[in-house]
Parts: structure tokens; sequence; C-alpha cells
């Protein structure tokens, strides 16, 4: 599929993803790449876009045994982006679903 | 590719496309190959799976860096202002013309009003009989009438190309900062069928009327002089016939 025409549904799939949890990037590609198929670095760009436009905020976490994580976490704005982008996108794939039956009929 | 050669690679085409903040894009690459590693893959089939190094910069580069668009967008500014200089004065330079039709046209019926009432302002009109100051008073006010339909197309036509270099203007400062594009406005001018048929109709018939009359008041003015150069012989341009 047209890398340009999943990015936008990748980015919702990220803020989903983070609204449940704050994750480290390398989670993130993982939880996206065994769901979707994807190039594995395809994620950090969008990552990078959605903490640019003020979706999401990062801290770094001491681990055990390993260098420092960088996790994400959704912010206020990311909260209210994700619900309304959630819902717009629901409504678009529910008609295209529409659109793309067999049988389907624009006469009524 | 090994871990070495990915990440180096990715660095030098993020900063050929002048993306900030490389260091920490290279981290984040560099974790990914650590957390694989530890998965068990090779470095080869990481950075296969991660992809192309170039295809990914250029992603980075698609989001657009903050001082990127920054200056991107004072270098259109820039560059837009020199152009609205040679636009200015591209403008002035039609709306002179313009000013000059109008004048024209001005003229023209300025100087057909004369003839008509057998006035000579500051004796500027030569002389002739009525019949010639008739016809050819008729030739210049339809002359006038012409030249004023072309003022309003012309003036029609200079407020659209404003028009369509505005949205211009404003769609390039947009694209520079980021932001959306409205429609570009054509440059032809929108005038409504029927002004426009109305418009044509008198340009036409004045257009008619403006030749004839000129032939007709030469050869008018031809018999009633009884000569070729009937100017000559009513002592126009400030000389009289020598015989």
């Amino acid at each position: 599929m047209n890398i340009q025409y999943k990015k936008g549904v990748l980015e919702l799939c990220v803020l989903s993803l983070l609204k449940r949890r704050d994750c480290y990037g390398y989670e993130i590609s993982e939880y996206l790449s065994k769901h979707i198929d994807i190039a594995d670095g395809t994620v950090y760009p969008i990552l990078r876009k959605l903490r640019k436009e003020g979706l999401l905020s990062t801290y770094t976490q001491e681990e055990s045994g390993g260098p420092p994580r960088k996790y994400y976490s959704l912010t206020n704005l990311g909260h209210e982006t994700y619900e309304k982008e959630r819902s717009e996108y629901l409504k678009f794939a529910k008609k295209v679903e529409l659109l793309l039956e067999d049988g389907f009929d624009d006469k009524e | 590719m090994t871990r070495n050669e990915f990440l180096s690679k990715l660095a030098d085409e993020l900063k050929k496309n002048n993306i900030g903040e490389i260091d920490d894009i290279i981290s984040e690459y560099d974790q990914h190959f650590a957390f694989k590693l530890a998965d068990g893959f090779s470095e080869e089939e990481i950075a296969a799976k991660l992809g192309n190094p170039v295809l990914i910069a250029s992603q980075f580069e698609s989001i657009g860096d903050e001082n990127n668009s920054r200056g991107r967008k004072a270098a259109a500014i820039i560059g837009l202002g020199l152009l609205d200089i040679f636009a200015g004065a591209f403008f002035i330079l039609l709306s002179a013309w313009e000013a000059i039709m109008a004048a024209f046209s001005l003229c023209g019926a300025v100087i057909a009003f004369s003839l008509f009432g057998s006035i000579s302002p500051w004796s500027l009109i030569p002389n002739m009989p009525r019949l010639a100051e008739i016809v050819f008073g008729l030739s210049l006010s339809s002359l006038s009438v012409l030249t004023a339909v072309g003022c309003i197309y012309f003036a029609a036509f200079i407020r659209q190309l404003m028009r369509s270099y505005r949205r211009f203007h404003e769609n390039t400062i947009a694209i520079a900062s980021g932001r959306g594009i409205l429609p570009t406005v054509t440059i032809s001018p929108k005038i409504s069928s029927r002004f426009n048929r109305r418009l044509r109709t008198i340009a036409l018939i004045s257009l008619i009327l403006f030749t004839t009359c000129f032939v007709l008041g030469i050869l008018v003015s031809m018999i009633l002089s009884g000569t070729l150069e009937f100017w000559h012989t009513w002592g126009w341009f400030g000389y009289q016939a020598v015989n």
C-alpha cells in the first residue's frame, strides 16, 4: 500500500497505543510492524512529527541493565486530537467499506 | 548493511536534508538495533527491515523541520518582496495605459462635442464646413465610445490580474509556512455573458460607425473643398494654401 496513504492511519494507531500506556520507540515500532506491513524505520519519523505537533511528549527513564529509554506519552492535545480523528476515521472507513461492497447500489 | 553503515548513511542523509536534532534521531535507530540484536537478529537483517536510509531520511524531511520551515518562509517572503516590486511596476504600467486610454476616450468626446457645437476652444479645431463637422463629429464620438469599451475590458483585466497575483502571493507564503492553500484565481476576467454581449455589440457598432464616418468625412471634405488636399484649402495646420 502507498506509504503516504498509510501515514495518516499509522499516526492514529500510534496515538491509540499511547492512549493505553506510555511506550518507548522500539515498543511502538514492534507493535505496529506486528500488525501492519511497514518497514520498521517508518515509525520514528511519525513519532517525531507527532512530538513536533505537540501531540506527544517524551521523558527518559533509567532501565536496569541497559541505556535509559525514551518514553513517549500522550499530551492533552494528543488525547483530544486522537478522539476527534478516531471518530472521523471510523465514520470515513465505514463509508468506504459500504462503497466498496460488491452489491453497492447508488440509486436509493 | 551493518549497524554502523546504516547509521552513518542515515546521519549523512539527514544532514543533507537539513534536519535538526540528528543525534536524537540516530540514537533511536541505534537503540532499535540494540533491541533487535538482543532478540537474535543479525545487523544485516535489522537494517533490511528498517528500510532504505535515504527513504527514511526523506520521511523526516517531508515532516518539515521547524528551523527549516522558518528559513523557507523567510526566503519565500524575501523572494516575494522582490517579485512584488516588479509586479507593482508592471501594474503601474498597466494602470498608466488604462489612464491613457481613458484620456484618449475623453479627448475624442470633447472634440466631437466641439465639432457638433461648432466651437473651437483655443482655436484648436480647424475650420471646415458644417457637414464635414457633423460627419467628423460622429466619427470621433464613435471612436470615443469604442475606446471607452476598451477601457472597461482592460480595467476588468487589470483587476483580475491583481486578484490572481494576490492569491498567488498568499498561497506562496502559505506553502512556505506549511499551511493549506486556496484555489488559484484565473487571469481571465469574469464578465457576465449578457454584459459581455452588450459591450461587444456596442464596440462593433462604434467601430463600423467610426471607420465609415471617417472615410465619409474625408470624401465629403474633398468634395466640398474641391481638392484632394482639403486641409490646404481650409488653411489647417496654421498655413494657407500657396496658390
